[in-house]
């Protein structure tokens, strides 16, 4: 495929990424720190974001597999991948981590329980939407493009 | 200092020359904010120094004596006040970012601290990514510089920047006092830009 069509297609698919939700504002923050002296940066970054996020996930599903289930330490983490997902804009992540939070406030299991499997999901979904993203941009860079910026705003 | 030294102070386009001399002590345990706020400090063209906890910004700034491993900052000579003269020199920081919730001291207990000790003129500026009126009230009201929401972002900095710049020309203006070494956001040396032909 040639250069252009490939570019077309990496913003068709970050644009609806940003319309369906799946990232927002800061992601774009993330990009415009990135230049030819820290070309990988976004993609640096991201792999801490799931790094994190899986052992974290790990976790929340051993705390909650529990006989006396602590809340504080399961807030504890989710506040952090709250914290994670929130500093590179996977947004959908981060509003599953809010609405778990609720969760751990009111104490209740079975609340807890789903809220861990939303924010599982929303999870994969954003890390399967992330690395669709970075090979699109890597058969950009192999065929010899530039990868273009989405101005969210136009 | 002088009036051109002054003059600098209020020239923005100056700002950049400036950042070059400002060193900041960045505090936060999560590996991918310290990622990400290293580059955007260094981006705004600052030094940073990272560490991973409350407990570690108060070893680098010589405020807990480590005694498990050796103290680097430590010298030979038993005088209190040459020993901290030496820690003074090795580090050098002109602004201290941090982290709020921290396992181990928090930022607000790391700001309290340091507002205690020889540092307390360093502006200390408190990141969290929780926007809670009572928390931001009590940072500032503990003598915090400046509260930021995470996530940061340039425009933060660049506001920061700008506030800190002010905040030291207003202190300049208001009472020609002599600034201690180090404690001052630029230094008493001549920039560099004062050399231009």
């Amino acid at each position: 495929m040639e250069v252009g069509q490939l570019q077309r297609s990496f913003l068709e698919y970050i644009a609806a990424l940003f319309r369906e939700g799946f990232l927002d504002g800061q992601f774009s923050q993330l990009q415009l720190l990135q230049d030819e002296s820290n070309p990988d940066f976004v993609v640096e970054v991201v792999s801490l974001f799931f790094e994190d996020s899986e052992r974290l996930l790990n976790d929340l599903t051993k705390a909650l597999d529990q006989q006396n289930v602590d809340f504080i330490k399961i807030d504890a983490h989710v506040h952090q991948l709250k914290g994670s997902s929130s500093s590179i804009g996977a947004q959908r992540v981060k509003n599953a981590c809010i609405t778990f939070r609720n969760c751990c406030d009111e104490r209740n299991i079975e609340a807890c329980l789903r809220c861990l499997q939303e924010v599982k999901q929303e999870y994969l979904l954003a890390k399967t939407k992330l690395e669709a993203l970075f090979r699109l941009e890597q058969q950009i860079v192999a065929a010899g493009g530039a990868i273009p910026i989405l101005d969210e705003f136009s | 200092m002088g009036d051109s030294e002054i003059e600098i102070c209020r020239n923005i386009g100056d700002q950049k020359k400036q950042r070059q001399d400002l060193h900041v002590l960045a505090v936060d345990d999560s590996r991918l904010d310290r990622k990400l706020l290293e580059r955007l400090l260094t981006v705004s063209s600052y030094q940073v120094t990272f560490v991973d906890s409350g407990d570690k910004a108060l070893e680098y700034l010589g405020l807990i004596d480590n005694i498990d491993e050796e103290n680097q900052y430590q010298t030979s000579s038993s005088s209190p006040k040459s020993s901290l003269h030496d820690k003074l020199q090795v580090s050098k920081i002109n602004l201290i970012m941090t982290d709020y919730s921290m396992p181990g001291i928090s930022g607000f207990d790391l700001l309290k601290k340091v507002k205690d000790s020889f540092w307390r003129d360093i502006p200390v500026v408190i990141m969290s990514s929780e926007n809670l009126p009572s928390r931001i009230n009590m940072c500032l009201e503990g003598g915090a510089e400046d509260f930021l929401l995470k996530p940061v972002k340039l425009s933060d900095l660049r506001k920061l920047h700008s506030h800190l710049l002010n905040s030291h020309c207003q202190k300049q203006d208001k009472d020609s006092i002599k600034y201690k070494e180090n404690t001052t956001l630029l230094e008493t040396r001549p920039l560099p830009v004062l050399s231009m032909n």
